[in-house]
């Protein structure tokens, strides 16, 4: 260990520290623009000076490249230092007097604009993006070109690069913003990471928290595009993760958990309104989901909850209810439920945050049935939203000329429109009918988990131990989905709190003398409580079935189907019944 | 002719000198060096060997074709020996003369003979006064030694110091003797030889390897002492290097020359083959078991790779830019590795102080800084040329006594030392020694050896732009400091030579300049602000004069003054009208001309050709220049 000075200050830090590292571990404050903790220290800004002190020497240098030797002391914030590095901003100022961050930065040293003949660029050259790529990209796309006064950064031949990975680490450590990737660095096209919370509407980097209330609520690596797992470069936040937290070699596991019970509370999809061209969806940016809208007007949205349509607030909004549901004789009869009540909500914020918006809804029935919805809608209609009816069977038409959106609808005025908020069905998850076969539960003809009985057991499947929750099981809103959330909650627990449980009398055994080990019986169960197992008979490993009498329900299938009638119901073998039949005759 | 240690040497020394004893006369003729040639030293040289031919049976001559003789101004240079006459600008019609009267006779062409500016002729070479005050050790035996023969080096002494510390000195030895030396870096610097050669093999016992540099790249404008040395006298560098790399024990060393040195670089490829076939480079140098072989690597032509980081960077095939010296080079240069780098003239130093020994050569010069330097004695001065002098002489002999004065009997008015990077030393202070620390606080430095001469007509501002231009186009632009601070004050001193310059423009100036030296990455950047330092400080009231009066003293900046013509001197002789290359000027004959100013483009044609002093500078609003 080293034992330096800084500002009088001792401190101890490691041989091969360098002055500023010293420095941000003492806490002290040192101005650094070519500085990158992740990169080599490259010297060339010069605003990282201090005042160094060795016997009767004085000397300047930069902190960012000095390493410090015992006995070293050093001031970072003399006089000296203050007038050099004012005016290395000073001459940065009349280079790029538009950039924001070297005007903050001047401004603090007491910069003022006027002694120096200007330019108006807006590169520093203080060669982050040049050494990112080079360092840790291992690429190297664009470097200085040129010399002293006409030095510049740029590609080869000023042509765009092929080489260049499009991953955007330049801009991200450009402190002054002067990159232009798309026109100037790069022939491939940079491709923004979609955040999918925000419905698409914002990007996300390649390291994120998927969502604020994620549990864990830790950030993850989108492994498709990070640098290192994609060419082996970069590595650059581990450099940066004081936990040491980063660990590239995590992959998605499958893990088994042994379970009593289990609830299916899988949710929905939204349906993709692009396969109804004539609401123009993915056509015109104006026509956006109620769940895209949702975002947008959420706080952490976008926008900032600013109500924004190509970055325009939006004066005539239409909304459109039963994009996909309530289709006759389709796929989708069903009612989505929800739509009505969101759609009046979303009506009620537009009124809110934008006073003069004109607002239309475009409804089949409106549907408030739950406790103060028909209230609500009466409150939307009075701020002056218009609820027009459409007819199902009549298609609405969005169409756009000269940049106007258009709303045609029969029996209706066309409506000129800023925005299109299209109430999409609920509908099942894409994986639905595969997570029902591993469960082995049923599917409804709308493709949502069957009930064991729509009235009498809404919550509970045919499979023992099974229960449904939410939208999984058909579209509903939250109220009912906390209802049958609780529900299926104790139905689970009624199971598993209990020592012991009631089974059926009337289960299935098998003759293991008989039994031939076929496993017709297996496949036959419809609760799976059939299994193969090895026994010794005579000395010899064979395999014959064994019933799980907690899962059978004592239908009789397998006993049925055994053809060396080994398998037979407790109680009910075939000799009993048919002697009970002898004895009635 | 493999050389296996001193006796080797020294046999053949002697063999050489018995050789060159029989002939009867010696003509050396200065062609070796671009100077020279530049002055058609070759048709000169052809033509003796033409005349030669024909005398060839009645006397037995010896044509030594040698490099640079330092007189540049006279060149192509004749001496016959052993009279040591000189004959100077030498044509190839002068040469039948020559041989009649100087090699068949004994007399001496006068009509040839040097004369200086004060009238007084000199027939021998050792009588000139140019000659007279110098010092010549490192560039002495020019006279005697053809660059491209290794035996005329050998003869004159040469591998014989190689030879002495392979056989009878070990490393360390060697490096205290330099040590005791008191040789310090000729490159600029002033960094004391011998301790960086310490500091090197202290490195490279934990490193292992270590590499030998020799700095060639020489870029101010103006001066030569480098490519001349290595034209000139190429295997006293190498056998410098040699005996370096004994010392520090390296196995590979680099020579990195300018591109546009083509002779220095023919030269010293040639004088390396030379060196290998004669065991004095190789896998066992003399059969001492020391292995090093030198490779040259041309560079090309940025002024930063003068700097030792950009020097390597340039080397390791990356771009020429300089990096942070906190950790010296001598520690991680080249490739990382411990690099003793030093600059042609050191090198050439080296042999020197090994033969003759520290003593002698640590009796040389001041107590600071020790042996001989050489100049680059240019600009307004009579004698210019590669001048080399004890350190301690003071600039007015230099000036006066070897460079013979300013031309025309002009006032003197600075002397430029160090390059762009150096400053401009006043009249006031040429009692100055020519020393390290002497020139460093006088605010301009040693440098490599430039030394510009500026007479009355230069104007001081102008001169500090013409360098901060200079320094503008040779900046590498890594930094902030260099790059913005130079193209500023170059901004400030164009506006002022343009006759814009406002009150607080020379304040901002010194601010700049002392920023540019607190702030600067490298030397360049470091000393960038010198030219503008100096001037302001030794002749502020031209400064002032640009900016409050609008007038150039000197005439030099265009935009502060026009030409006109004195209708009382002007005898319209129409010389003026005929050369005006925009037609400016009218008038008839014998009728006094005048210049239509809208039209003039300030050529300075007009004054140049008029033989009345007719055309004046006259500035914008005032008084006749």
């Amino acid at each position: 260990m080293i034992n330096i000075k800084i500002n009088s200050v001792p401190l101890e830090v490691e041989e091969g520290t360098t002055i500023l590292e010293a420095a941000k571990k003492g806490d002290t404050p040192i101005p650094t623009l070519c500085h990158h903790p992740a990169l080599d220290s490259f010297g060339a800004c010069r605003l990282c000076v201090v005042e160094i002190h060795y016997g009767k020497r004085v000397k300047i240098v930069t902190s960012c490249n000095y390493e410090v030797w015992d006995g070293l002391e050093v001031f970072t914030d003399t006089d000296r230092v203050r007038k050099s590095r004012a005016m290395t901003l000073e001459l940065l100022l009349a280079r790029c007097p538009d950039v924001r961050m070297i005007k903050d930065l001047a401004r603090e040293y007491g910069v003022k604009q006027g002694r120096f003949s200007e330019e108006s660029d807006n590169c520093i050259l203080c060669g982050l993006c040049v050494r990112i790529c080079k360092e840790r990209m291992g690429v190297g796309a664009a470097d200085f070109v040129g010399r002293g006064v006409d030095m510049k950064i740029d590609t080869p031949y000023s042509r765009g690069s092929d080489a260049c990975l499009a991953c955007g680490a330049c801009v991200t450590v450009c402190p002054t913003g002067a990159i232009d990737l798309e026109k100037r660095f790069s022939r491939n096209e940079p491709v923004p990471l979609k955040s999918v919370f925000n419905a698409g509407m914002s990007t996300k980097p390649v390291i994120a928290t998927p969502f604020p209330q994620a549990v864990p609520n830790i950030p993850v690596i989108d492994s498709a595009n990070c640098v290192y797992l994609r060419t082996g470069g970069c590595r650059t936040c581990e450099t940066f993760c004081e936990a040491k937290a980063i660990d590239y070699d995590q992959k998605d596991e499958t893990v088994e958990v042994d379970v009593g019970t289990i609830i299916a509370a899988t949710g929905f999809d939204l349906y993709n309104p692009e396969e109804k061209p004539e609401y123009g969806y993915g056509k015109y940016p104006e026509v956006i989901t109620g769940l895209e809208f949702e975002r947008l007007v959420s706080a952490s949205g976008p926008t900032g909850g600013k109500i924004l349509i190509n970055g325009k607030e939006p004066r005539k909004v239409v909304f459109i209810q039963c994009v996909g549901s309530r289709e006759e004789g389709g796929k989708r009869e069903y009612c989505s439920r929800v739509c009505c009540m969101y759609t009046a909500k979303h009506a009620h914020l537009v009124k809110e945050r934008l006073k003069d918006a004109e607002i239309s809804i475009f409804y089949t029935d409106l549907r408030a049935f739950g406790k103060g919805y028909e209230e609500f809608v009466n409150r939307v209609k009075d701020e002056g939203t218009t609820y027009r009816r459409r007819e199902l069977n009549e298609p609405i038409e969005v169409t756009k000329k000269k940049g106007k959106l258009t709303v045609t609808a029969k029996g209706h005025p066309a409506l000129e429109a800023d925005m299109v908020i299209l109430a999409t069905a609920v509908v099942p998850r894409e994986d639905s009918l595969e997570l029902a076969r591993k469960l082995n539960i049923s599917l409804s003809p709308d493709g949502f988990f069957l009930e064991a009985h729509p009235k009498l057991k809404p919550v509970e499947t045919l499979t023992g131990g099974i229960f449904l929750a939410g939208c999984a099981q058909g579209p509903k809103d939250i109220p009912d989905t906390v209802s049958q959330a609780s529900g299926a909650a104790s139905r689970a627990i009624s199971i598993l709190s209990k020592d012991t449980i009631m089974m059926e009398a009337i289960t299935a055994a098998v003759n293991e003398a008989k039994c031939r080990g076929c496993g017709l019986c297996v496949e036959i169960c419809p609760f799976n409580a059939i299994e193969l197992k090895e026994i010794n008979r005579l000395g010899y490993t064979v395999k014959v079935a064994s019933v799980n009498e907690a899962l059978c329900k004592g239908c009789g299938s397998c006993s049925a189907a055994c053809l060396s009638q080994a398998v037979q119901q407790k109680g009910f073998t075939d000799t009993q019944i048919l002697e009970a039949i002898r004895g009635i005759v | 002719m493999l050389l296996k240690g001193s006796k080797d040497v020294e046999r053949l020394k002697g063999e050489l000198e018995s050789r060159y004893s029989r002939f009867d006369k010696e003509i050396v003729i200065t062609t070796n060096a671009t100077c020279c040639k530049l002055k058609k030293s070759k048709e000169v040289e052809e033509a003796f060997s033409r005349e030669l031919k024909k005398i060839a049976s009645t006397k037995k001559i010896n044509m030594r074709l040698t490099g640079c003789l330092g007189f540049c101004e006279i060149e192509p240079i004749v001496i016959i020996n052993p009279q040591g006459i000189l004959y100077r600008e030498v044509k190839p019609e002068d040469v039948a003369e020559i041989i009649s009267e100087s090699v068949l006779k004994d007399d001496v062409v006068t009509r040839l003979v040097y004369t200086s500016p004060s009238g007084s002729a000199y027939a021998n070479k050792a009588d000139i006064p140019f000659y007279k005050k110098q010092l010549r050790i490192v560039t002495g035996n020019n006279d005697i030694i053809n660059p491209t023969s290794i035996e005329d080096y050998i003869a004159a002494g040469g591998y014989s110091a190689l030879a002495r510390v392979l056989e009878t000195m070990k490393p360390d030895e060697v490096t205290e003797e330099i040590k005791k030396s008191g040789l310090r870096g000729r490159g600029g610097g002033g960094f004391p030889t011998g301790k960086k050669w310490e500091t090197c093999l202290k490195a490279k016992e934990e490193d292992g390897v270590c590499y030998v540099i020799c700095n060639a790249d020489e870029g101010d404008p103006g001066a030569y002492m480098d490519r001349s040395l290595l034209e000139s006298n190429p295997h006293s560098v190498i056998e410098g290097m040699i005996i370096g790399s004994y010392a520090i024990g390296s196995n590979e060393g680099y020579i990195y020359v300018r591109a546009e040195y083509p002779l220095a670089v023919e030269h010293v490829r040639h004088a390396l083959q030379q060196a290998e076939a004669c065991g004095c480079l190789g896998d066992n140098i003399m059969g001492s078991g020391h292995r090093f072989r030198i490779r040259v690597s041309r560079g090309a032509g940025a002024f930063v790779c003068g700097e030792s980081t950009a020097l390597m960077a340039s080397l390791e095939g990356k771009v020429g830019r300089p990096r942070a010296k906190y950790v010296h080079t001598v520690e991680r240069g080249l490739w990382n590795k411990p690099t003793t780098l030093n600059n042609v003239e050191t090198w050439s130093n080296v042999p020197l102080i090994i033969n003759r020994g520290a003593g002698w050569f640590a009796g040389i010069g001041t107590k600071g800084s020790k042996g001989t330097k050489i100049f680059s004695l240019v600009g307004k001065i009579n004698n210019t040329g590669l001048v080399e002098v004890p350190m301690g002489m003071t600039l007015r002999e230099i000036i006066y006594d070897i460079g013979g004065g300013i031309p025309q009997d002009k006032k003197f008015k600075a002397v430029q030392t160090g390059g762009p990077s150096g400053g401009c030393i006043p009249e006031n202070l040429l009692h100055l020694p020519v020393d390290f620390d002497e020139l460093s606080g006088a605010g301009s430095m040693m440098g490599s050896g430039g030394m510009i001469v500026m007479d009355e007509d230069t104007c001081m501002v102008d001169v500090a732009r013409y360098f901060i231009n200079f320094l503008k186009d040779e900046s590498c632009g890594k930094c902030v400091a260099c790059r913005e601070g130079i193209k500023q004050m170059l901004h400030i001193l164009e506006r002022i030579c343009g006759g814009q310059g406002k009150e607080g423009d020379i304040e901002l100036l010194e601010e700049l300049g002392a920023y540019c030296v607190d702030t600067s990455l490298c030397a360049l950047g470091a000393t960038a602000g010198n030219p503008v330092i100096t001037t302001i400080k030794y002749f502020r009231d031209e400064y002032e004069k640009h900016i409050k009066e609008k007038q150039c003293p000197a005439g030099v900046c265009k935009a502060l003054f026009q030409y006109s013509i004195s209708t009382d001197d002007c005898n319209g002789c129409g010389a003026c009208r005929a050369k005006c290359p925009v037609e400016a000027i009218t008038g008839g004959k014998k009728e006094a001309h005048s210049i239509d100013l809208s039209q003039c483009i300030k050529c300075g044609v007009c004054f140049d050709v008029c033989r009345f002093d007719a055309v004046k500078k006259v500035p914008l609003k005032g008084a006749v220049l």
